[in-house]
Order: structure tokens, then C-alpha cells, then sequence
């Protein structure tokens, strides 16, 4: 068993993990409260937003327009989705809109394998400034970066809360999550309100995926199903709650980063969010009734 | 349910007084004769690269076949039947390294072994309907990759892992006896698919596929009927686990080696992808969706043209199939056909397109 001196780095990287984690994962609630989609195409706009990133930065664009422009994409790409495959997948079953978004995925997924191919071992990365400054707490050193990524969870609950519960758009977006028709007879222009969270959703992507590259690596695979642990994180939280959805990704965060110290569980530990939301999904469901007010497609 | 394109339902519909004996029997020729032709001709047609490739086309026809079953015949949509079949693939390779037993004897116990393994795992997930469901799956499927990618394929060593760590003189998995050569597992493989399709078809046309049906329409509506749908849903994922294990072990004496790339997470989502483009609601969906799967990289690849833009091209096939069916395929693809075959007569006054066509 290692001591308490190995694990202390890791409870850093853990929290900015679970920031990150925590912030695609808001972002994964509010537009399924609002659509009734699940974004699965979430990882790969932020995966491609990067790479872009990476490309224009090699090409000597400013870094600070290259992170503009991932964040830019991403939300784009979503809001044109958003668009177009919103309204007539509108009425369907959420498993239909979800699947939908995984077409987005694969489309995307194989543009990245086709305009940033894998060659050998030669490996992107993105490494943002604040990657080099930093404080110690007493051994561990701490990266702005990580004090970014933990930040940036923490200011999208506070922030998503604060829009959730004040503005006008909060207010209609928590309508449509109750009801999406009657929201619409009440004279909500429910496109409009839907396109504002398919941006929002977007531009999370992209941050997410600039500070993933950074904090775990710039690849369209890892990228693309990374953000399968953050889904883990709205789904132990039944895509309902925000802060549930908070905890779970800093759980799953620290639980996955304090595994790799130990040697019998380090090579398992890929498997922590998908094991939390198996065990958090089962026991939830336990006392379930069934209901015939909605049906599978 | 089991007609293949709208032609056949419109045409049955106009004219209910035909007899259907000779339509089926008719039918069940053309498919004798297909098989016929798979089994004996195809081989002596193709170059060894292609017998390769078709031999995957045809353990993957079973993966897709099982998973049609789920999301057309069930109305269950699972996103790690990848995973399932690396299960199947690894116990097949374990026993074929570990015992002398005869070939078909360790497809059956890789089936049953993968069937247990799949229940149990369906047991619990089984509880959750739709969307969780199907996400569910796609965790444990990312579980179940990282488990293969740590423990490995058997590769003919000892213990319970049967992995040596070994990079040279690795044994090829066998194959059976009778059919060493790439021909000859093409048709050994092509006979197994037979009876699994076959095993899939006689489970449709019976009790359970009328009791699969009434659950995919509504499953409150099936249980007031006095269905046992848990007992059912969890017969159909059984069904499945056993016939993608089956393929698993026909895939590990195709391949001879296995490693835990060839079965990566996403696969399971093209997988998905292609059961929905080749159509869930019919068998020849399924082998469609195989073709689509694995002969058109194949093709590709010897065009010299990327694979990317297959994965492209799947990504804008499932849009386009859920958004050209709003009611689900089941209700809209023959329908569609049968319109588009009308339209196409009246216009250019020549026959309907081609039976199955994938769009």
C-alpha cells in the first residue's frame, strides 16, 4: 500500500479531472433539460475544436485566437446541429435524439482520423500558458491549469444556478424541461430558447476539450470517449441536478487519479466512471414504477 | 413483419386473396438458392483477399443479426454488443488453447459461456428501459474494453489468462480440422451464420417473437396482456449473447490472433450505426448492415481510398434514417419503398428499385 505522500499529487490532478468532468457535464444536463437531448456528439466537437486549435497554432496564429476559434467551432457545430436536427427530431423518443447525435459523432470522428491522421508515434499537445506557473501546497506542485480546470466546475454550477433561477432565458429553459408544448402555448419562443442552449452547450464542449487536450492528452479517440465519464457523472445524477451532477464528477475525478498510485487497481482505473454510473443507475432504479405516459420508439 | 420491402406488404395488401403457400415456398427458394451460391460459388469467385473479408462479413451478419433482434424486434437499443463479442472471442481462444475439445463443441460453450455472462449483466440493466438502457451499455461496454485491454487475449500461455507476454513465436489460434485452409473456413463460417439466422428465425416466428413484439408496441400494454416481459427481454438478451459469442468463436479461428484493439468502444456505436442503415426490422437487414460493416473497407482499402469517410458516410446514414422515419423503421421503410417504387414507375415507367436497398 503506498503512503499518504503518493496519493497528494493525485488528489490535485483528480479535482481538475473532476472540473473538467463536472463541466461537461453541467453542460449535459442543461441541454437534455432543455432538448431532451443527450449530447453524445459532446467529446468530438471539443475533441475537433482542439485539434483545430493545434493546427492553427502550428501554423503561428496567436494562441489566444487559436482557443477563440476551438471555442467558436465547437459552438458553432453544435448550434448548427441544434438547428437543423432539433426541430424534426423534436417529438421523438430521447434514445432517438441521442442516437442522432451519435451520426454527429461518427462524422465527426472520421473527419479528425481523416485531416489529423495518427502517424507512428509523433503525438499532439496542446500546452496552455498556465501550465507553466503555479504554487506548491506543501510537496504537491499545482498548475494554473488544474487550478482552471477545478475553477471552471465550480464556476459553471454557481454560474448555470444563478442563469437557471434569475434570467429570463433560465426561466424558460427550466419551463421547456417541465413541458415543451405547454411552454410553447404560453408564447416562449421555444427554437429561440432551444438554439441559446444548443450554443451554450457548444461552447462548453469546446473549453472542455481545449482543457482535456491539455490535461490528458490531444487525441481524437481519448477525446471523443472522455467525455463518456463525464456523461457517467449526469447520468449518476439522472441528468437532472446540477450539483449532483458537481459531486459525481469530482468523485469520479479524484476516485480515478487517487487509483493510479496502487499498483493492483492502477491499470482498472479507466474503468471507475463507467462502473460508478453502472452501480449509481441500477441502485437508483431500484424502486421504479412503470408508467405508460411515455413510450420507446 | 418479415417482408423485406414495401413491394411485397403493398402487393399483399392489394390482393389478400393470393395464395400465401406458394409466395413463401417461392421466397424460401430464393433463399436456398442464395445460400447455395454464398456456400459453393462465392469462394471459387474471389480472390483470397476478398474470401478474407467476406468470412468477417459473415461472423459480423450474426453480431448485427443479434442486434437487430434487440432494437427491432425488442425495442431494446444496447451500444456494447462489441464488447459481447470480445467476451465470445476471448473464452473461444481460451478453450482452443486449453483443450483438444472439436471446434463446434467450443462455439457452443463459448455461446453458453458468453450467454451467462451476458444475463447476468442484462439481469440487472434490465430494469432501466430506453435511453438509460442503451447508456448503460455503453458504460459497461467501456468497462468490459478496459478489463480485455488489461488482461489481454489468450495467446497460449498458462493460469486463467492464458496471456504470456510473449511478442515472438506466438501460436496461431486452430482452426477445425476440416477446414484449415481460408475457403473452407468461408464456408464453415457461412454454415454456423446458417444455423444462428436459422436458430434467430425460429425464435421470431414463434412464441417469443409474438411476445417480443407485443413488448417493443408497448410494454405496459404487453404486461396487462399477461406477458412476462422481464422474462422475455431477458430470454432476448440471452439470445443474443449466445449468438455473438458464437461469432466470437468463429472470429477467433478467423483472425488466428487476437488483441484487445480490434475491439475498441466505438466500434460498438458503427456497429449501431449500420444495424439502423442495413434496418433493424428484417434478417436481411442484418446481413446488409455486415456487408456495409466489413466489405466496404475492404473494398475501400483496396481502392486506396481512406475508411474515414466510410465512418463519415455512417454518421450521415443513421441522420438520415431517423429523420426520414419519424414513426421508426419498422413503420416508415417499407412504406417509403413502396412510395418511392410507385413514384419511380409512374415517373421513369420502369420497375421499382432493387429489393433491400440500405437507404
Amino acid at each position: 500500500m503506498p503512503s499518504w505522500q503518493d496519493f497528494e499529487p493525485f488528489i490535485v490532478s483528480g479535482l481538475a479531472l473532476g472540473g473538467v468532468y463536472a463541466l461537461s457535464g453541467v453542460g449535459t444536463v442543461v441541454l437534455y433539460r432543455a432538448t431532451g437531448v443527450v449530447y453524445l456528439a459532446f467529446g468530438a466537437v471539443g475533441a475537433m475544436g482542439a485539434l483545430i486549435a493545434w493546427s492553427l497554432t502550428n501554423a503561428g496564429t496567436p494562441d489566444w485566437l487559436a482557443w477563440l476559434v476551438c471555442v467558436l467551432f465547437s459552438g458553432a457545430v453544435t448550434l448548427a446541429y441544434g438547428i437543423v436536427f432539433g426541430p424534426p427530431l423534436a417529438r421523438r423518443d430521447p434514445l432517438v435524439k441521442a442516437v442522432a447525435t451519435l451520426g454527429l459523432t461518427l462524422i465527426l470522428f472520421g473527419l479528425m482520423d481523416l485531416l489529423w491522421t495518427t502517424n507512428g508515434g509523433q503525438s499532439r499537445a496542446i500546452t496552455l500558458p498556465t501550465d507553466n506557473g503555479g504554487f506548491t501546497i506543501g510537496q504537491v506542485q499545482v498548475t494554473w491549469t488544474q487550478v482552471i480546470g477545478l475553477a471552471a466546475g465550480v464556476g459553471i454550477v454557481v454560474v448555470t444556478t444563478v442563469f437557471l433561477r434569475y434570467t429570463k432565458l433560465g426561466t424558460a429553459m427550466r419551463a421547456m424541461a417541465n413541458d415543451r408544448e405547454i411552454t410553447a402555448t404560453l408564447g416562449v419562443p421555444v427554437r429561440r430558447v432551444e438554439a441559446a442552449a444548443w450554443l451554450g452547450c457548444g461552447v462548453i464542449a469546446g473549453v472542455a476539450g481545449l482543457l482535456l487536450a491539455d490535461l490528458v492528452a490531444l487525441d481524437a479517440t481519448t477525446l471523443t470517449f472522455l467525455v463518456i465519464s463525464s456523461l457517467a457523472a449526469a447520468l449518476i445524477a439522472r441528468l437532472r441536478s446540477i450539483v449532483a451532477t458537481f459531486l459525481a464528477a469530482m468523485a469520479i475525478g479524484l476516485i480515478h487519479d487517487l487509483l493510479t498510485p496502487i499498483q493492483s487497481l492502477s491499470n482498472y482505473r479507466d474503468m471507475t466512471p463507467f462502473v460508478l454510473a453502472a452501480v449509481a443507475l441500477l441502485v437508483l432504479s431500484r424502486h421504479r414504477v412503470m408508467t405508460a405516459s411515455r413510450e420507446e420508439a | 413483419m418479415l417482408d423485406i420491402a414495401g413491394r411485397t406488404a403493398a402487393a399483399r395488401q392489394r390482393s389478400p386473396l393470393r395464395r400465401p403457400g406458394r409466395r413463401a415456398l417461392i421466397r424460401a427458394g430464393v433463399v436456398v438458392v442464395l445460400f447455395l451460391f454464398v456456400l459453393l460459388a462465392l469462394p471459387q469467385l474471389l480472390s483470397l483477399y476478398y474470401i478474407d473479408a467476406m468470412t468477417q462479413v459473415v461472423v459480423y451478419s450474426v453480431v448485427t443479426l443479434g442486434l437487430g433482434v434487440l432494437v427491432g424486434r425488442v425495442g431494446l437499443v444496447s451500444l456494447g454488443q462489441v464488447a459481447v463479442l470480445a467476451i465470445g472471442a476471448w473464452v473461444a481462444a481460451r478453450l482452443l488453447f486449453a483443450t483438444t475439445q472439436p471446434y463446434p463443441l467450443v462455439l457452443l460453450e463459448a455461446g453458453v459461456i458468453t450467454m451467462v455472462l451476458g444475463t447476468l449483466i442484462g439481469l440487472p440493466a434490465l430494469r432501466l428501459r430506453g435511453l438509460y438502457l442503451a447508456l448503460i451499455t455503453l458504460m459497461l461496454a467501456g468497462a468490459i474494453t478496459v478489463v480485455l485491454t488489461t488482461t489481454n487475449f489468450p495467446n497460449g500461455g498458462h493460469g486463467l489468462l492464458g496471456y504470456n507476454g510473449a511478442t515472438v513465436h506466438i501460436p496461431a489460434i486452430r482452426r477445425p480440422a476440416i477446414a484449415e485452409s481460408d475457403p473452407a473456413y468461408y464456408r464453415y463460417a457461412v454454415v454456423v451464420a446458417a444455423l444462428m439466422f436459422l436458430l434467430v428465425l425460429a425464435h421470431i416466428r414463434t412464441r417469443p417473437g409474438r411476445a417480443w413484439a407485443a413488448i417493443r408496441q408497448s410494454e405496459p400494454a404487453a404486461l396487462a396482456a399477461g406477458i412476462n416481459t422481464w422474462l422475455y427481454k431477458l430470454w432476448a438478451f440471452a439470445l443474443v449473447s449466445f449468438i455473438t459469442g458464437v461469432a466470437g468463436g468463429v472470429l477467433a479461428g478467423a483472425v488466428h490472433y487476437l488483441y484487445s484493439i480490434n475491439f475498441p468502444t466505438q466500434d460498438s456505436i458503427t456497429l449501431l450505426a449500420v444495424v439502423l442503415m442495413g434496418g433493424a426490422y428484417s434478417l436481411w437487414g442484418a446481413v446488409i448492415a455486415a456487408l456495409l460493416l466489413q466489405l466496404l473497407p475492404a473494398l475501400l482499402n483496396n481502392w486506396g481510398v481512406s475508411a474515414d469517410w466510410l465512418t463519415i458516410l455512417f454518421g450521415i446514414g443513421v441522420l438520415q434514417v431517423l429523420l426520414t422515419a419519424p414513426r421508426g423503421l419498422a413503420d416508415q421503410v417499407p412504406k417509403d419503398l413502396a412510395r418511392l417504387g410507385r413514384l419511380l414507375r409512374r415517373r421513369i415507367r420502369r420497375p421499382a428499385p432493387p429489393e433491400g436497398d440500405p437507404a
